[in-house]
């Protein structure tokens, strides 16, 4: 297996880069399959019944753990493998990730099999989200090695993969449970089998088509700025001390903010459009909403971190903060106004903001830190995604429950919530403002270099 | 080279294109 280690990956002399995003890309539209996965849960809540939930079926509130449990082991190994990501290379880790995708949807297959809920949480939940986990940092550092002239359009790319996995895998499901359904099944099963084999081909495509430029490479005719922006370091800051700096907490705030803002809303998008326009806005139609959000969000991660590359990573989360601040805060009024076009665009809007923060944070942190650990570090700071997964939804429906139980009417529900989420990207704001460049105590030094210093010191 | 780039490319571009088409087919109906 040695053709996966990463000296085995390094690139020959006039390769052409724009091979890697392909790679990338092969990875990220398979575990993004993961935005789709709500396709599954009514299927798999009639396993037994077949037409409507028998009392042995599994509820949609179990089966709801399992997305959880998927994006929490996400997190999770994202920041404990970080750091073996970045010495194994990226094909043995794509690869690994691939093993782990494939491998999570077989283990639930056999669930399903079994009618055993446990296989599900254990299967697509741990293992698929450790897939997901590993998969998603996979490809970052190296497209940042490979694009250091434009390394927001590299890696926005690759993570607006993640989001256009979803647009395939839903229709895709679909197709498939409606091809295997028989009098006796639902289709599900099968499709879980065909899908688990799918993304594992898909992935190891990648994972064998990756390669890695030498240490000493630079694109033909670039030479690194001498004298680069204010927060745009030539230097690298070791993973574990990039954890203890103040630039991490900071961007870990202005992720957590920008991400809690846009779930809470992606979650309930379909019932308030029918609520906030009640009457005017059917199931179907709302339906359709949660689809052209998935655009937004998927177009925003690389129109977003492609502009980053010009503007700079500071001032672009500070459209989103800025502009998000007033989009939301119009939303009530949009509302009492009536005009669907105004509330689908400034929702587009705000989801191509959120996407664009995903897409973005990777060559913030490279500005940052630099290149040296930036794949461990963002594996690290996706436990920022974690947190806002569990709180963006959170506040959007305890305030909409909360707000109702107060005899408010549903259309106005929402408003408390717009500028709780305007308050939040204040506070995102707040830290991308007191954003400064990491101390150079903190940068790495090679042992030669260490001990000269210490030599000068004493 | 050119070869690879292509059928590389076309690998990720065509499922995410199939996809593209069915959400926005989809997401039209809102306005229908």
């Amino acid at each position: 297996m040695s053709f996966l280690d990463r000296q085995n990956t390094v690139a020959p002399p006039g390769y052409n880069r724009f091979l890697v995003p392909p790679a990338a890309l092969a990875v990220h539209l398979s575990i993004g399959q993961a935005y789709a996965f709500s396709t599954f849960n009514l299927p798999l809540s009639k396993l037994i019944g077949l037409t409507k939930s028998a009392p042995d079926d599994w509820t949609l509130l179990q089966l709801g753990w399992v997305f959880s449990i998927a994006i929490l082991f996400l997190g999770l190994s994202a920041a404990v493998f970080g750091r073996w990501v970045e010495s194994a290379g990226p094909r043995k880790a794509m690869f690994v990730a691939a093993l782990c995708f494939g491998g999570g949807f077989m283990v639930s297959a056999v669930g399903i099999a079994q009618h055993q809920l446990w296989l599900l949480y254990l299967g697509y939940g741990a293992l698929g989200g450790c897939g997901l986990g590993i998969g998603y940092i996979s490809p970052v550092s190296t497209l940042i090695k490979w694009f250091p002239d434009r390394p927001g359009m590299a890696t926005g790319l690759a993570i607006m993969g993640f989001g256009g996995g979803a647009l395939i895998a839903a229709p895709m499901s679909v197709a498939l449970m409606d091809h295997f359904k028989t009098a006796t099944s639902n289709g599900v099963l099968q499709t879980f089998i065909v899908m688990g084999i799918a993304y594992f081909i898909y992935m190891s495509i990648g994972a064998m088509t990756v390669r890695v430029p030498a240490d000493d490479w630079k694109p033909a005719g670039w030479v690194a700025p001498v004298k680069p922006m204010k927060l745009v370091t030539n230097a690298h800051v070791e993973v574990n001390t990039a954890f203890g700096t103040r630039q991490f907490w900071l961007l870990w705030g202005v992720l957590c903010m920008n991400v809690t803002a846009g779930i809470g809303v992606l979650s309930q998008a379909s019932p308030m459009i029918q609520e906030m326009f009640s009457g005017r806005v059917s199931a179907a139609a709302g339906a359709s909403f949660v689809g052209l959000l998935s655009l937004f969000n998927m177009g925003g991660r690389i129109f977003w971190a492609s502009t980053s590359d010009y503007i700079g990573r500071r001032n672009t989360y500070m459209v989103f903060f800025l502009l998000g601040i007033v989009l939301y805060f119009s939303v009530p009024t949009i509302g009492r106004l009536g005009s669907i076009p105004a509330f689908v665009i400034a929702f587009g809007i705000i989801l191509s903001m959120y996407g664009g923060g995903f897409a973005t944070i990777p060559a913030y942190l490279r500005d940052i830190f630099g290149t040296m650990h930036v794949g461990a570090i963002h594996g690290r700071l996706l436990t920022a995604w974690s947190a806002a997964g569990v709180l963006g939804p959170l506040l959007v429906n305890y305030i909409r429950q909360s707000q109702i139980e107060h005899g408010v009417p549903k259309a106005q529900a929402y408003s408390v919530t717009m500028y709780i989420m305007c308050a939040l990207l204040f506070i995102g704001f707040l830290c991308n403002l007191l954003m400064h460049p990491v101390d150079s105590r903190h940068h790495f030094k090679s042992d030669a270099a260490a001990a000269g210093a210490r030599r000068s010191a004493s | 080279m050119k070869v690879r780039f292509f059928v590389l490319w076309l690998i990720v571009g065509v499922p995410l294109l199939w996809g593209l088409s069915k959400t926005v087919q989809n997401a039209l109906k809102l306005f229908q």
